[in-house]
């Protein structure tokens, strides 16, 4: 258990620190949904409501922050998708990303439990388009020619 | 069994807890999967009651709230510690029980079904703007509560689960059509 939370904690900062706008974290999006959806992988275990509970508020915690850096980053840069092209209808500003964060866990953790009971990915891929909404990393927004992990 | 989770939980706890002998449980279940799923159905019939009485009716983003009050407000009473009962017998249940896998995944649908009812229903008096997908932003909605369900849970805290469905209620908001 131990194990599968310190490498999801290291994947993950990797990954989020190179972050830089709406289409890498589509990208990073894609590559968590993947993750989830393989039943041994550490993403799949390590959320499983079973083990060590300190252990996984701790992975969980941390995995907030990184994300909510994320988001503060994609904020100031104004990289996120339609702000480019729509300002004046949404103010990136209003967007708290503490709180934002905070529901894209949530949407992470209850969206896979969701799928893996359904055996189907698209409740996960749902929630992370409703979660992920306000930063434009909706499934079909990345170019093709992003998609080469 | 919700309480220590599905995976804890031995048929001797079930027996200590209940005060029954191992031949009359195994008398009345098949062996533990039997068991689980009894649990789930019980489970399951009390949540699904409970939510059709809290949205059966509801038409409003300000009855959505309530709805979302009274569960942050039931939940916060034991620290976040027990869950969602249904969410977390569906994040426990075990990869080769179909049958179980199948009843939560059949109760989750039903529950999605209430939400979706609200949604549709918000969209028909013009809050919510007709090329919303219901069905997308139920389950969001529904993967935001569960998801902040157990964040509460693992923090022993309720706050992630008000954080969680309080976002997602703002973005349902901000799809409003006005």
């Amino acid at each position: 258990m131990r194990t599968c939370f310190a490498e999801v904690l290291a994947r993950e900062s990797a990954s989020l620190a190179e972050v830089t706008d709406g289409v890498m974290l589509a990208n990073w999006r894609r590559r968590v949904v993947k993750e989830l959806m393989t039943p041994r992988s550490p993403y799949a275990l390590a959320l499983r409501q079973s083990g060590d509970v300190p252990e996984r508020a701790d992975l969980l915690d941390r995995w907030r922050e990184l994300i909510a850096e994320t988001l503060e980053r994609l904020l100031k840069s104004g990289a996120t998708g339609n702000a480019l092209c729509s300002s004046a209808q949404t103010p990136r500003a209003d967007i708290d990303a503490q709180k934002a964060a905070v529901l894209i866990l949530a949407a992470l953790h209850g969206g896979s439990t969701l799928s893996q009971i359904a055996r189907d990915p698209w409740p996960l891929n749902a929630a992370l388009d409703f979660a992920l909404a306000p930063f434009a990393a909706t499934e079909d927004d990345g170019p093709t020619r992003t998609r080469n992990e | 069994m919700y309480v220590q989770g599905v995976g804890d939980t031995t048929l001797d706890d079930v027996l200590a807890a209940s005060g029954v002998s191992k031949s009359q449980l195994y008398h009345h279940f098949d062996g533990k999967d039997a068991l689980v799923r009894a649990v789930i159905d019980h489970v399951g019939e009390r949540v699904i009651e409970r939510e059709r009485d809290a949205l059966g009716h509801v038409s409003t983003i300000a009855g959505l709230r309530r709805w979302r009050d009274s569960l942050v407000q039931n939940n916060a009473l034991r620290h976040g510690a027990y869950g969602c009962a249904l969410g977390s017998l569906a994040s426990e249940v075990t990869d080769h029980d179909t049958l179980a896998r199948q009843a939560l995944s059949n109760l989750f649908t039903e529950w999605q079904g209430l939400l979706a009812g609200v949604l549709r229903r918000l969209q028909d008096s013009g809050v919510l703007a007709p090329e919303a997908s219901v069905d997308q932003l139920a389950t969001g909605l529904m993967a935001a509560l569960q998801g902040g369900y157990m964040l509460a849970q693992t923090a022993r805290d309720v706050t992630p689960m008000a954080t969680s469905v309080d976002m997602a209620l703002a973005h349902i908001e901000s799809l409003s059509a006005g």
